[in-house]
């Protein structure tokens, strides 16, 4: 299809910084691209879960014989039926699945495998479980409360992590304390304790997880699922079956959006045991109410800041405490309250702080890492709350932030040095395009917030491969998500060796194929795996210009690479095809290959002012301000978004349209937890089962936003490239809070901002001045 | 073995070529495009007519796919993403949505492209106003929608270019 193509080849020329399409727009624009629900194997079964209606119950009885004789149906596992194995990133809290308890409502506690899906249906339905149904606790308070009952009796005998602090119904805590907070707060001029909250939101990919587990000889198992982390599903797997991971083949399918909700096993590990079972293949695709509510959506956090300021407007002391609603299991949550620290001490010189999260188990499913967790909730309530100190004092918010705010060579909250902060320059660029301080018509208000965040570390691998006819072949573990940061790769990798962006076809995410790569995580992709690329396009490189110069008869150092050419500079006639250099390596050792690693230098911190911490430091880190302008009806507490800036320190944009992508969907998702969503729940039970009950933005809901790229390179970034893909999502509550308060004078101090919130807020305004 | 269920003949017209086929009558339409046609690249999310990644046109106008039994589209005429391209020429939506960054992880795309067919087919220079409208049954998670207006826009100036 070349004709086809013309339109997409991009020009020759440096690659860095120009807005290629996506390598995969074509084949995803015409309907081809293969995504998980389109994988299918030969011979496989398919599988179905059975899940917990009650959020607490004992199991007192399975009878799978009604289930065992629906036709079609080949095989019927419970949790008995397993040899117990616990998993867990942190903690090994988590059996495939439940063993006597069941402890969320949506918990696997069965599953079958059928020559149909309309088989694995019925007979999954016709699966008897007797249950005793025992309180559950809904809430963390209620879990801390003394007494609660304990969603994990044996916790004491689970496989934790050495520094990970539990205690009962506590999974992970973490501190960071630093001067002297109570000597801070007294000597304070102001303190402000204000309290906020937040609900429950879920990633909506739309694409719901699917595997597909079959085992090959000789022992192999491979299972081809819509995972963001291959490697942590093969070690996972490979522990859970008591198999060694060499052994498993976890091969990430095309995926249909995932924004970190498809990080820890979702369903892999059910196919994975059916399929052992049968000895066939087994698919498993989840339904949308199973996504609901056994998915790891981002948690409900309560967060109460104290801030002691002078009246001048300096921060003096923090304290804060916060509480995330971990769900039944650890998955990420145990990791959490680390980052959530940092992002509690806020983008701020403050020098006595006191700083502590916590996250606890609950009766409900298990909450995780919904791109940059703990991100928006904490944002959320440091930036209303500037916002809310500000007016106190009678200053003007950007004026009491730009006083405040972390600079050049300043410490972070937990003693990491900052080098160039380019905070000032994103708040002042933010307030500029959305006109901060010009006069504004009634019930119209903006709002300012900003806020920090990291560029994921662990390390990638990759291997390159030049072929004869002039293209090339990258080969990285980890998967494309959607962000198009492969693209970003390619075009790093091509841009070293003179090569069309489009002569390079990337192979990833295979776990016996592809080397080991930390994973699209964290903001990671292009940072990390654009640096292993560098690695190996600079070895391949030196291989190319070695064999050249014995061609061309020249120096290397005369040498220069471009448009598939070898060429001698100064000369440029005297040049040699890319090609013909492959061909002559393959004559003489077999090829032109490399690889490359990269792993992210750590970030000092200071180790005695934090505890717990899994997330110490946050690697080459990002500043970023928004500037939201809303409306708001007064009759009805209606929010809507008109406009919306964001500035932020992006690094290099290696790929500016690929990151104004990243920017506008993040802020919508942001605008999607700031005005709507939420997984409603009556105690412990969900409410919401599909996108019908879940508020999700749509296309007429979308303000006018602005994207401000601020080229702060960072230290150890592929050409000073800084993680792009979660901050955009941070700030929007924030900034929409504060702009509601500056449209009708209300505070909300609870996400999300329901028109029943907004109203109350604004009758409460009243009737206080009243 | 399984029982053996009913069937039901259907007679259509997909991407201009007829298809007879025998399908069980609770099939939707979207069952009869991905596992009696093969056609892949119409998308399944919700299931039940809320997201829009199903969309396909029926004789021109776009549905959701899979709330519609397969039987009923007996005797009628489907465009689905597959069709939209014409020996190896991608169609101005599609070639737009690629440049102008409207595709991230792509799931919604060929449902958000038969909805902009669609507008377009019957409303050459839509204002962004008729496009928001127009795109409002179909959800994307990943591009916050400025992208996919952007295409829309792009696509319709060319198609008016080209055919003015
Ligand atoms: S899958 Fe048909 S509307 Fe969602
Ligand atoms: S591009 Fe992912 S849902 Fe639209």
């Amino acid at each position: 299809m070349a004709a086809a193509t013309d339109g997409l080849r991009s020009p020759a020329g440096p690659l860095i910084g120009r807005s290629v399409p996506r390598l995969d727009g074509f084949h995803k624009a015409t309907g081809r691209f293969a995504y998980g629900t389109d994988v299918v194997v030969a011979g496989m079964l398919h599988g179905r879960v059975a899940r917990s209606p009650y959020p607490h119950a004992r199991i007192r009885a399975i009878d799978t014989s009604a289930a065992l004789a629906t036709p079609g149906v080949v095989a019927v596992v419970t949790g008995r039926d397993l040899p117990e194995r616990r998993f867990g990133a942190l903690v090994k809290d988590e059996t495939v699945l439940a063993v006597d308890v069941v402890r969320y409502v949506g918990q696997p506690v069965a599953a079958v495998a059928a020559l149909a899906v309309e088989a694995a249906i019925e007979a999954a339905a016709r699966i008897a479980v007797e249950y005793d149904p025992l309180p559950a606790v809904d809430t963390p308070e209620a879990a801390l409360r003394a007494g609660a009952p304990l969603v994990h009796e044996a916790w004491t005998t689970y496989v934790a992590h050495p520094q990970l602090i539990r205690a009962g119904n506590v999974c992970g805590a973490a501190t960071i304390a630093k001067g002297d907070p109570s000597r801070g707060l007294a000597d304070a001029d102001h303190v402000f304790e204000d309290v906020f909250t937040t609900e429950p939101v879920h990633q909506a990919y739309l694409e719901p997880r699917v595997a597909i587990a079959a085992w090959e000889p000789p022992g192999v198992l491979t299972v081809h699922s819509n995972t963001q982390l291959p490697f942590e599903a093969q070690t996972v797997l490979a522990d859970l079956l008591g198999i060694p991971p060499g052994r498993v083949r976890v091969i990430t399918t095309g995926i249909g959006g995932a924004f970190g909700g498809k990080l820890r096993v979702g369903v892999e590990h059910i196919a994975a045991v059916l399929a052992q079972r049968v000895g066939r293949p087994v698919r498993i695709v989840l339904t949308m109410a199973e996504e609901f509510a056994a998915a790891y959506p981002r948690h409900a956090m309560r967060i109460t800041l104290r801030t002691g300021v002078r009246r001048d407007g300096t921060i003096v002391a923090k304290e804060a405490h916060a509480l995330l609603d971990a769900g039944a299991f650890g998955g990420s949550s145990p990791g959490l309250p680390s980052v959530a620290t940092l992002v509690l001490a806020g983008p701020y010189r403050i020098p006595h702080l006191s700083i502590e999260a916590t996250s606890v188990y609950t009766h409900k499913q298990n909450f995780g890492s919904y791109r940059a967790p703990t991100g928006p909730q904490c944002a959320f309530a440091v930036e209303s709350q500037m916002d809310m100190i500000a007016r106190r004092l009678r200053l003007d918010p950007l004026e009491f932030r730009l006083r405040n705010i972390v600079r050049d060579g300043d410490e972070g909250p937990s003693g990491q040095v900052f080098g160039k902060v380019s905070l000032e320059a994103a708040l002042r660029k933010a307030a500029a395009a959305i006109g901060w301080g010009h006069r504004r018509q009634p019930h119209h208000g903006k709002g300012l917030a900003c806020s920090w965040w990291t560029t994921t570390g662990g390390p990638s691998a990759v291997y390159a491969r030049l072929h004869a006819d002039g293209t090339a072949t990258l080969a990285t573990g980890c998967a494309e998500i959607g962000t198009g940061a492969l693209t970003a790769v390619a075009q790093i990798f091509a841009d070293d060796l003179g090569l069309p962006v489009e002569n390079v076809t990337l192979i990833s995410a295979d776990t016996l194929a592809t080397p080991y790569d930390h994973g699209a995580q964290g903001s990671r992709s292009t940072f990390a795996v654009g640096n292993a690329a560098r690695a190996a396009a600079a070895d391949i490189r030196r291989q190319v210009l070695g064999l050249a110069a014995e061609v061309l008869e020249a120096r290397v150092s005369d040498l220069g690479l471009r448009d598939g050419r070898v060429y001698v500079r100064g000369t440029p006639s005297r040049q040699v095809e890319l090609g013909d250099v492959v061909r002559l390596a393959m004559q003489r050792h077999g090829g032109l290959v490399s690889s490359g690693t990269f792993v992210a230098p750590a970030t000092p911190y200071k180790t005695d002012c934090v505890s717990g911490h899994f997330y110490p430091a946050f690697h080459a880190p990002s500043f970023h301000a928004h500037a939201a302008e809303v409306v708001v009806d007064p009759e009805t507490g209606t929010v809507r978004a008109l406009r919306y800036v964001v500035a932020q320190d992006v690094g290099k944009a290696i790929n500016p349209r690929l990151i104004e992508g990243q920017i506008e969907g993040g802020v919508v998702q942001g605008l999607g937890q700031a005005l709507r969503e939420r997984i409603a729940y009556q105690g412990a039970y969900p409410l919401v089962h599909n996108f019908s009950d879940y508020a999700l933005p749509r296309c007429g809901d979308v303000p006018q936003i602005t994207s401000i790229l601020i080229e702060e390179p960072s230290d150890s970034g592929p050409h000073g490239a800084r993680g792009v893909g979660e901050p955009p999502i941070i700030t929007p509550p924030a900034a929409i809070a504060n702009a509601v308060h500056d449209a009708v004078g209300a505070r909300v101090t609870d996400l999300p901002l329901s028109p029943e919130r907004v109203l109350r807020a604004m009758r409460g305004r009243l009737e206080g001045a009243a | 073995m399984l029982p053996r269920t009913r069937r039901v003949r259907v007679a259509l017209d997909v991407n201009g070529r007829r298809h007879v086929l025998q399908i069980p009558p609770h099939h939707t339409l979207l069952d009869l495009l991905r596992a009696h046609l093969g056609l892949l690249g119409t998308k399944e999310s919700c299931g039940e007519g809320v997201c829009g990644a199903c969309t396909v046109l029926l004789d021109g106008r776009p549905i959701n796919a899979c709330v519609m039994l397969g039987a009923s589209a007996h005797g009628r005429s489907v465009t689905t993403v597959e069709g939209l391209s014409q020996d190896g020429t991608l169609h101005p939506l599609q070639l737009a949505f690629v440049e102008c960054g409207a595709i991230q992880c792509g799931y919604c795309t060929p449902g958000m492209l038969l909805s902009a067919k669609a507008l377009l087919d019957v409303c050459p220079a839509p204002s962004d106003e008729q496009i928001r409208q127009s795109l409002s049954g179909n959800l994307c998670r990943c591009t916050g929608f400025v992208k996919i207006i952007d295409a829309v826009r792009l696509a319709a100036r060319r198609l008016a270019a080209g055919s003015g």
